[in-house]
């Protein structure tokens, strides 16, 4: 039937379901309450049709490029016929394919002259979601049960008319619960946007064409990634990556991908230890994420995002019980970033030796927090994820340096850190310093990107600092021979200036007192190929920008520079490069 | 018109466009090629010509002219080329990096592609000082500006050889009393310098975009003041009656003084009149979805207006720069008849970006160029008029043409002149239709509910291929097309947009007086500005427009209010259409929570009178009377040669009907009618083609 579609039509349709799902975006971004929504782009829209299977994803977080395609048909699945027109269904629950319980995806499905023909689908990182420690992030629970709410899926609108009962027992549960109903609406919103859109589309060109044309896009984004991966010669290739110890005192883990390749087919083993009492631990859902993660890494391909690009890859996530393929009752609220984006290292790797014209450097991990306290300008209570305080740096390329400040890993600068005049506005706070930090991009001959620092101080009350992620102690893989000498400024830390200064290397909790500021610093790229065959001059353009030390210079890129003549010692440099 | 004549000049990349209407309804045509280095010559040239043509001297019509209008390029070019000048910021201490960050956030399209390249700094790391200043949200200080780290950064300033500095601190738009002392300091150590301050230059919450608005700005006005003190003081030496006002990208004029130090207002004017432009010409067929395509030398700018309407976009990246100030949406590419042709590195022929420009031009221009452009394949297809004279001056070389095309583009691909000839303006028209799409499809527009409009030199040519591409039916291409957005300025109004911040709960409390002073403040200062620019008062008109949200959110709802002052019931009815608002655009408001006012805007016009334009009737001629002759056209890929009737545009009668093959020659245009497409001139002087 694909080959009927008029390819105008085609072109048309294809449009309208990317604005439909773009306009569900715009409307999360305007409406939403929290900065995570408003500012942070910290959500993915996306469009599925009746089967169900996802026939659009918008450029949102890769954190939920997987995790949305099983959770859809586990949702669609619980409620089996009894699904109808006015249903708006809810639900975070990582047991039933959720990415982590502050991840609340809402599901609207779409009918038409009484069929169901799509779902609108708006998945959005609240800013909490109940439980012991506020944003969620609790590195003392041993069971999901201690980190917050579980939501199954529910519905939450039942024939259009609002389940007022079930809405309230879920913002009952939630601190800062004014943020958390405009949050909901919001979602609300998106998810209504996007169906006035699809309706005013099944208006013009009717259900048959429309399906033909989405069968059409799905075969295409089905053969381009067949024809990626027939370009790779057939074999078994291995990557492997370490997850450093980020405070739970189980010491170093290793996660290992093997990728078969065979014809146009592409299948991923993954194997990970067996899961902790700590919330590193991840669930199907968002292990598909990382997965995929790695996949499109390697596949570079351009949008639109389609269900038919993992037609030909099969995922086995390892032995139930592991961290990567965790189950009841294991704690996961941090998996989002930890594991998940060694995890994708791991693939990452593996599709290297697969495909090496295809290798890029890795992007920094996140190593965030998350800021709650009393409003003492009005006296309620506020929490949030600092999305700000994860933007990491971009590996390096084949062809060029890292983008600075562009990461983490996990969401591949789809996350947007928000003005600071902006963050001040809604939230007691004083942003002291928001920059790129010194010789924080890995070295090589393309420098990985710079990493960020995000200083804050409150403003008239105690505030909690909730700290999480990883890239304190392993910094930022990188590629085709890139190697670091001056660790230390590559990696991530939290450090508290009060009357003394003290850095954190773990996941923490911490209270900061007015006076205090606390300064959150996350990791560089990874750079690409050997820093000594990088050009003298870009090293010096790197230090006369502080990009980069004297030292850092002469270490990492054996380049001597005289800073007062702001230049390079040919000599100089040319016998230590020899050394 | 309160004088003679009204005379629209619009300076593009490759020619300088003229229009000059007349009260007695008479709107008259010129074109001259553009000099970038210097643009009056351009228009020395073209008021040369219009001379000659009214027979009267350059002094007399341009003394007899009610306005002069000039629209520019000049800021999008040095954007463009990165040919502002040299940069100079001083920022608060800590966030010296925010131009860099950009927010933390990588473009939309390229999310997985690893070789798309980060966004080109204006002001590199080194030249971004940082000063320790504080002020908070409140507008107080959290600490003093040190002034010796503003004497020092100047100080580094000098020994870089930077030529403007940008001012930008954190929250100056609720207290600008730091960027002011950090003003005078600049100004005293380097005087003459330009220098700008980010809560003049958009003085709105975000400290991005303003930071980013205002080093655009920085980096751009000292070449826009170059460029307007040389017009304005060949005007004067004229004897112009009237300062000249020059088009901003807004869709309103502005005189220069306003220009000079504000660039970045201007950074896209050049197309910005097309909406308007083409809302005029559709209006008597009651056509009110159009797509402007206006294809000169260099670029090709899209509008799209659906239902009357044209965006007016904010807060964008533009370039991939953040522009704060409001622009009329526009899409923009480099294809244009310049765009050369050439084949690259692994065997594909590629058409532009890169332009020949006004010099040396394409080759058949016979003025140096030796790499074929778009114009050279035109005139190897039969397209163009071998014999003509194009701008008055140039006369075309088409074996030079062929022997280009046949060198560069069908010999390294091994096949006929005829077919790379054909196969340049494929790509070109390619190109042309991904960038339609993006406006119409892409943002669920169905191009073929709109009416293609047709303006500049070129568009013609590729016209009736670009609409058959995107399937739709109506062409219209107006008499004035070659210089569409110079006959768009001559029908708009002076619009200055007047911002400002003004935070505020709309609810029992709200401050109302303190709005409404606030409101009557800028609007005074718009007046003023338009009575020193020669408006009388009953000229003036203004519209307002705030900005809200609910408490809590952070992005604003756009809400066009009534002038005159705001009491009680009157701000229940703006909370009422701020709810509707809401709704319509994200389908539910929240009645019950509190709303807040965010910024403020009042658009100040000062109203200048249209001109009238002649309606032609029939004068009975037959489509013979208007017959040039016949000559071998090219309409396919295989290279198939079509003798195809040439008809002189001038000659030609209204409501006569011309059927594809043909072309139309009008001395600033040609159109080619595609066989399967009709063509009729209809009375307000425009082409209307359709296809059957």
């Amino acid at each position: 039937m694909s080959t009927s579609v008029d390819p105008i039509t085609l072109a048309v349709v294809r449009g309208a379901l990317e604005t439909a799902q773009r306009e569900m975006t715009l409307t999360l971004e305007k409406t939403g309450r929290s900065s995570v929504f408003n500012l942070a782009h910290d959500y993915s829209n996306a469009l599925f049709d009746h089967f169900p299977e996802m026939i659009l994803q918008g450029q949102d977080i890769p954190i939920h490029l997987g995790s949305l395609i099983p959770a859809m048909k586990e949702v669609a699945g619980f409620f089996g016929d009894d699904i109808h027109e006015g249903d708006v269904i809810y639900h975070n629950d990582p047991a039933y394919k959720g990415s982590h319980i502050l991840d609340c995806c809402m599901y609207k499905p779409v009918f038409y002259k009484g069929e169901l023909v799509f779902w609108t689908v708006c998945k959005g990182h609240l800013t909490d979601i109940g439980g012991p420690v506020p944003a969620g992030y609790n590195p003392a629970a041993t069971e999901i049960y201690a980190e917050g709410l579980r939501i199954p899926p529910v519905k939450l609108w039942e024939k259009g008319k609002r389940r007022e009962d079930v809405v309230n027992l879920l913002l009952t549960n939630m601190r800062a619960r004014r943020d958390q109903e405009g949050d909901l609406n919001a979602q609300y919103g998106a998810c209504r946007v996007g169906e006035r859109n699809l309706i005013a589309l099944l208006d013009k060109y009717g259900v048959k064409q429309i399906q033909a044309c989405i069968a059409e896009l799905k075969n295409m984004a089905d053969r381009q990634m067949r024809s990626l991966i027939e370009a790779v010669p057939d074999g078994e290739y291995f990557g492997s990556a370490v997850l450093e110890d980020s405070g739970h005192g189980f010491g170093e883990m290793e996660i290992t991908s093997k990728v078969t390749i065979k014809g146009d087919k592409l299948h991923i083993e993954v194997q990970s230890p067996p899961q902790i009492p700590y919330f590193i631990n991840s669930y199907e859902g968002n292990s598909m994420s990382g997965v995929y993660l790695g996949l499109m890494m390697f596949a570079q391909l351009p949008p639109p995002y389609n269900e038919g690009l993992y037609r030909c890859v099969s995922v086995d996530l390892g032995k139930k019980g592991t961290l990567c393929n965790a189950q009841e009752p294991a704690p996961h609220v941090n998996c989002t970033t930890t594991p998940m984006e060694t995890l994708t290292d791991a693939v990452r790797k593996a599709l290297e030796q697969a495909a090496p014209e295809r290798v890029a450097a890795s992007w920094g991990h996140a190593s965030g927090i998350n800021i709650a306290g009393i409003d003492p300008r009005t006296g309620e209570q506020y929490v949030t994820m600092v999305l700000a305080s994860i933007i990491s740096g971009a590996g390096a390329t084949q062809v060029m340096d890292g983008w600075h400040a562009c990461g983490p890993l996990c969401c591949f600068g789809a996350l947007s850190s928000g003005d600071i005049e902006l963050l001040e506005y809604s939230y007691p706070i004083i942003i002291r310093r928001y920059g790129l930090i010194q010789d924080s991009g890995g070295a090589g001959m393309y420098r990985g990107g710079s990493g960020t620092v995000w200083e804050v101080e409150p403003i008239d009350h105690d505030m909690t600092v909730v700290a999480f992620g990883e890239g304190r102690q392993i910094p930022t893989m990188g590629a085709a021979g890139a190697e670091n000498q001056l660790i230390e400024p590559k990696l991530g830390k939290l450090v508290v200036k009060g009357e003394q200064e003290q850095v954190y290397k773990a996941n923490t909790i911490l209270t900061v007192k007015p006076g205090e500021r606390v300064a959150n610093f996350n990791p560089g790229g990874g750079g690409f190929g050997n820093p000594k065959s990088r050009p003298p001059e870009a090293v010096l353009s790197d230090y006369q920008n502080g990009l980069i030390s004297l030292e850092a210079a002469s270490q990492e890129y054996g380049v001597v520079i005289d800073s007062r003549s702001m230049s390079v010692d040919q000599q100089a440099t040319a016998a230590l490069r020899q050394q | 018109m309160r004088n003679k004549y009204r005379l629209g000049i619009d300076a593009g990349g490759t020619f300088t466009d003229f229009v000059l209407a007349e009260n007695n309804g008479e709107l008259r045509v010129f074109k001259s090629p553009s000099t970038p280095q210097d643009g009056t010559i351009a228009i020395k040239a073209g008021l040369t010509q219009i001379s000659e043509a009214v027979g009267r001297s350059i002094e007399e019509i341009v003394q007899d002219c009610d306005l002069c209008i000039n629209g520019t390029t000049v800021a999008l070019n040095a954007l463009i080329e990165k040919k502002g000048v040299k940069v100079g910021l001083i920022c608060t201490a800590g966030h010296e990096d925010s131009l860099e960050i950009r927010l933390g956030h990588k473009e939309e399209g390229y999310r997985y592609e690893a070789d798309f390249p980060p966004a080109h700094m204006i002001v590199p790391r080194h030249l971004r000082r940082p000063i320790n200043e504080r002020v908070i949200g409140t507008g107080e200080v959290d600490q003093p500006m040190r002034e010796q780290e503003v004497r020092d950064a100047v100080s580094y300033f000098k020994a870089q050889g930077v030529e403007s500095v940008a001012i930008s601190f954190v929250w100056a738009v609720r207290n600008s009393a730091h960027e002011k002392r950090a003003k005078e300091i600049v100004q005293e150590m380097m005087p003459g310098v330009f220098v700008c301050t980010g809560s003049e230059v958009y003085p709105q919450v975000r400290e991005y975009t303003r930071t980013s608005t205002t080093v655009v700005n920085a980096y751009l006005s000292p070449v826009m003041r170059r460029y307007v003190q040389k017009i304005d003081d060949y005007f004067k030496s004229l004897g112009a009656k009237y300062p000249v006002r020059y088009f901003q990208s807004n869709g309103g004029l502005a005189i220069g003084e306003a220009m000079q130090g504000r660039a970045v207002n201007a950074i896209n004017s050049g197309p910005a009149s097309a909406p308007q432009a083409g809302l005029f010409v559709g209006k008597p067929f009651g056509i009110d979805n159009v797509i402007t395509v206006d294809m000169g030398g260099t670029s090709f700018d899209i509008t799209l207006t659906k239902d009357g309407q044209t965006n007016l976009n904010k807060n964008i990246d533009f370039l991939r720069y953040r522009i704060g100030v409001p622009m009329i949406q526009v899409e923009t590419l480099g294809a244009g008849g310049g765009s050369l042709c050439q084949v690259d590195q692994y065997g594909m022929l590629q058409v532009g970006p890169e332009s020949a420009g006004a010099t040396p031009g394409p080759v058949c221009y016979g003025k140096g160029g030796t790499i074929p452009a778009v114009t050279d394949a035109n005139l190897v297809l039969g397209y163009l008029n071998p014999d003509a004279v194009l701008g008055g001056t140039i006369n075309l070389d088409r074996d030079a043409a062929i022997a280009a095309v046949k060198k560069h583009v069908a010999d390294p691909l091994g096949i006929s002149v005829e077919k790379a000839a054909y196969g340049i303006s494929t790509i070109v028209n390619l190109n042309m239709v991904n960038g339609i799409r993006r406006v119409s499809i892409e943002r669920g527009y169905d191009p073929r509910d709109f009416a293609l409009l047709c303006a500049g030199g070129a568009a013609g040519m590729h016209i009736t291929a670009l609409a058959e591409e995107i399937g739709s039916t109506t062409v219209l291409v107006p008499k004035v097309s070659s210089v569409f957005c110079a006959f768009g300025q001559i029908i708009s109004d002076v619009r200055y947009n007047y911002l400002a911040s003004e935070p505020m709960r709309l609810d029992d409390d709200a401050n109302l007086d303190a709005l409404n002073a606030k409101f009557e403040d800028l609007e005074q200062q718009g007046r003023e500005h338009l009575i020193s620019d020669g408006f009388n008062t009953d000229d003036i008109s203004y519209t307002r427009s705030v900005e809200m949200r609910y408490v809590g959110q952070i992005h604003e709802c756009n809400v066009e209010i009534h002038p005159g002052k705001i009491c009680r019931e009157k701000m229940s009815a703006i909370l009422d259409d701020f709810h509707k608002r809401h709704e319509e655009l994200y389908t539910y408001s929240e009645p019950h929570n509190p709303v807040e006012l965010v910024n403020i805007e009042s658009t100040m016009v000062g109203n200048v009178a249209k001109p009238n334009f002649q309606t032609l009737e029939s004068r009975g001629d037959t489509a013979e009377d208007a017959l040039i002759g016949y000559r071998p056209a090219l309409f396919d890929a295989d290279g198939h040669w079509t003798d195809t009737a040439v008809y002189s545009g001038p000659k030609l009668d209204v409501g006569i009907e011309i059927s594809g093959p043909a072309v139309v020659e009008e001395p600033t245009t040609n159109i080619v009618v595609r066989p399967g497409w009709k063509l009729v001139l209809e009375p307000n002087q425009c082409y209307r083609l359709t296809r059957s």
